[in-house]
């Protein structure tokens, strides 16, 4: 028994593969690159390798390509990030009472008290501080995103950066690294700013208690952990999983719903080998001119996305949102 | 005189039977659409609330169409809606464009006598009689009512239904056969009808749907195209909604505010957290938070322009009633630049939180 979970963000896509005891057998991260459905299929090309004889009894779908993900596998959960980043979380640790996320672009603080999600916030007004703009910065700076961190860490004091916004932080950088600051205190007063921007933007008004578990792309980043704890006063946790998590929870959706329903959607590792085409049209069916995406395998239409009526996505039975 | 007026949700209907009525040549603006959208931020200030843009889109693709005078409601309230007019008549007159524009505000703010000259600017247009006026207008109020007691049934019942997606269907095309109309009459010929279908529509009674209170600011709430059709997605997913300020109970509470009787149970419940009124209808959000938890909601979801001023101190209180009563409430914020992803995560992560801490709360007792 294997459950599969599918999380496809706006940077990475990612792939897990659980056992029966919701115990990781196999994660893959790939980079998106603005094409979902190869990312998609380039995981699975690597599953079908390893896998092609194991049973998959549920599949689960996130991320903001959750749909177009779940049409192309045949999802038997389609989930937003927030429940599933929260499912995920709750699997490994009960107790775990406050969640900080930090994908690609968005960010996120989830809430959890006895268990269950009591309250969340998603950034709204600026990207600043999630992983492309931290991304972009280390190009800049000429340094390894996987070594970003560890700089932070090398240094005793943070230059103080402007960091409400990505372009103006930015700018900051520029100002303090032509004044002469070195590269590692630059960092450490990013990691703080960023994580400044963040509890006054997403974590405004939320009651930030322990257990805090840092989830997305981000947490790898040590020099930002360090800043949180010095922010918050306590130590945060970063799962064994962490940029995984999305999918890990994706799967245990998938794993609910197909044992629900008894069975699953999954259409199987082959559509590795599938030749995908996407058409985008606009309506003119009403005055609503819906914006058509009309989703095509080996030459047969499996599903559309973007109208209002029903009228595109309801000709294929796709699964809604149960 | 070829009259327009900008949209509210389904007011247009009712607009349609008013002028049809009285005999005025008038001409709707396209439903609200991307481009009203995109050509009204054009001519507005960038700081200004939603609404305000997607009204002068309204106009200019009324007046592409050939209006040539423009019908709205004023306010002289403490909120930004009390500016619109002028500022949009002086917008018209730097675009030199020579628009006519006829301001219905209260007669406690501009004298009974204005009042009338300005409905006569409207009736002496009209060749019917002084009582085939009052006869016009009061079917228009009629379909109003009407229209607005059909979307909310169909809100509320979307969560009830047996056969998936039924009260849309029918809610889109009582609209539809509505407008087809030609006279007011079979207007409400029409829609008496849809309501008697709704009514029975097969639902079953022993479902237990998540049931969410739509509240906040009164454009933002109503007009479908500002909240990124926040209802029809809630009728998608199988929640009863419900909204408490629909046109017709503005109507009912402008008219009924000098005697001070307006919304009364609203404001009572209301008082605890906020006593004053703070502007639009920062109050009515209040009192309609602490209704929806005392009615059995399940949650609330709060939505208002970006710089909406009473909504916004009606945010920061909202958390405490939340705390006290055990009550979740989700703010959204939109304006022209929402992204349609994140808006729909959101939505969608509050659904399930509300489900998940119903099972979670069951499973305890």
């Amino acid at each position: 028994m294997y459950y599969l979970g599918v999380d496809v963000g706006s940077v990475s896509t990612n792939l897990v593969l659980l056992d029966g005891h919701m115990k990781v057998v196999e994660k893959i991260y790939i980079r998106t690159k603005g094409s979902p459905i190869k990312a998609v299929q380039e995981g699975f090309k690597i599953l079908k390798d390893k896998y092609n004889n194991v049973k998959i009894s549920g599949v689960g779908a996130t991320g903001s390509g959750r749909h177009i993900a779940a049409t192309l596998i045949g999802a038997d959960a389609v989930k937003n990030e927030i429940t599933s980043h929260a499912v995920a979380a709750l699997e490994i640790d009960r107790d775990v009472k406050t969640i900080i996320e930090i994908g690609g672009q968005d960010s996120k603080i989830i809430i959890i008290r006895n268990g269950v999600v009591s309250d969340f916030a998603m950034n709204t007004v600026c990207a600043a501080g999630t992983g492309s703009f931290l991304d972009r910065q280390a190009e800049r700076l000429d340094i390894p995103i996987e070594e970003f961190g560890d700089y932070a860490l090398n240094s005793n004091i943070g230059v103080r950066i402007a960091g409400r916004c990505a372009v103006f932080a930015e700018s900051d950088m520029i100002h303090k690294q032509q004044l002469g600051y070195n590269k590692a205190d630059i960092i450490r007063g990013l990691c703080d700013a960023l994580v400044r921007n963040y509890l006054n933007n997403v974590g405004k008004g939320k009651e930030i208690l322990p257990k805090v578990f840092f989830q997305g792309g981000v947490a790898a980043n040590k020099g930002i952990k360090a800043a949180f704890e010095r922010a918050l006063g306590f130590e945060i946790i970063v799962p064994k999983d962490y940029n995984v998590m999305g999918a890990i929870g994706a799967a245990i959706l998938g794993k609910e719903m197909a044992e629900k329903e008894r069975k699953t959607n999954f259409k199987g590792f082959n559509l590795a080998d599938s030749k995908f085409e996407s058409n985008s049209f606009e309506c003119s069916g009403c005055s609503n001119r819906c914006e058509v995406v009309k989703l095509i395998e080996n030459n047969q239409e499996i599903g559309c996305f973007g109208d209002r009526c029903g009228k595109w996505s309801n000709r294929v039975k796709s699964i809604l949102i149960k | 005189m070829k009259i327009t007026a900008p949209h509210l949700g389904n007011v247009y209907i009712a607009a349609k039977a008013l002028f049809d009525g009285l005999g005025i040549e008038y001409i709707m603006p396209p439903l609200n659409n991307k481009e009203a959208l995109e050509m009204g931020s054009l001519h507005s200030p960038e700081e200004i609330c939603l609404p305000y843009k997607i009204m002068v889109g309204n106009y200019i693709q009324a007046i592409e169409k050939g209006a040539d005078t423009v019908l709205l409601p004023g306010s002289c309230g403490p909120c930004r809606f009390g500016k619109y007019a002028e500022m949009q008549m002086n917008l018209f007159k730097r675009m030199g464009k020579n628009i006519n524009f006829i301001v219905i505000d209260a007669p406690g703010d501009i004298g009974i006598k204005e009042l009338y000259n300005r409905i006569n600017q409207i009736s002496r247009n009209s060749r019917k009689g002084k009582a085939g006026q009052i006869k016009a207008l009061l079917r228009a109020v009629r379909v109003m009512n009407l229209i607005d007691e059909i979307e909310e049934k169909a809100h509320y019942l979307a969560g009830y239904e047996v056969n998936k997606g039924e009260c849309k269907k029918l809610l889109n095309s009582c609209k539809r056969d509505a407008m087809n109309t030609n006279s007011p009459r079979d207007m409400i010929m029409v829609l008496e009808e849809y309501k008697n279908r709704l009514d029975n529509v097969k639902i079953d009674k022993g479902k237990n749907p998540i049931k969410i209170a739509i509240i906040g600011e009164i454009y933002t709430i109503i007009e479908p195209f500002s909240n990124l059709y926040i209802e029809d997605k809630l009728m998608d997913y199988g929640v009863a909604t419900k909204r408490k300020l629909t046109p017709s109970w503005w109507v009912k509470d402008t008219l009924l505010k000098p005697t001070k009787l307006n919304s009364l149970k609203i404001k009572r419940n209301a008082k605890k957290y906020l006593s004053l009124g703070v502007g639009g209808h920062g109050r009515e959000c209040i009192g309609e938070a602490v209704l929806a938890q005392k009615e059995g909601f399940d949650g609330a979801i709060q939505i208002f322009p970006l710089g909406c001023m009473p909504e916004i101190v009606s945010k920061v209180i909202l958390p405490t009633i939340s705390k006290e009563k055990d009550f979740p409430i989700m703010s959204l914020v939109v304006d022209e630049m929402t992204g349609e992803a994140g808006f729909v995560t959101r939505v969608e992560a509050f659904i399930d939180l509300l489900e998940r801490r119903r099972k979670n709360v069951l499973s305890w007792s």
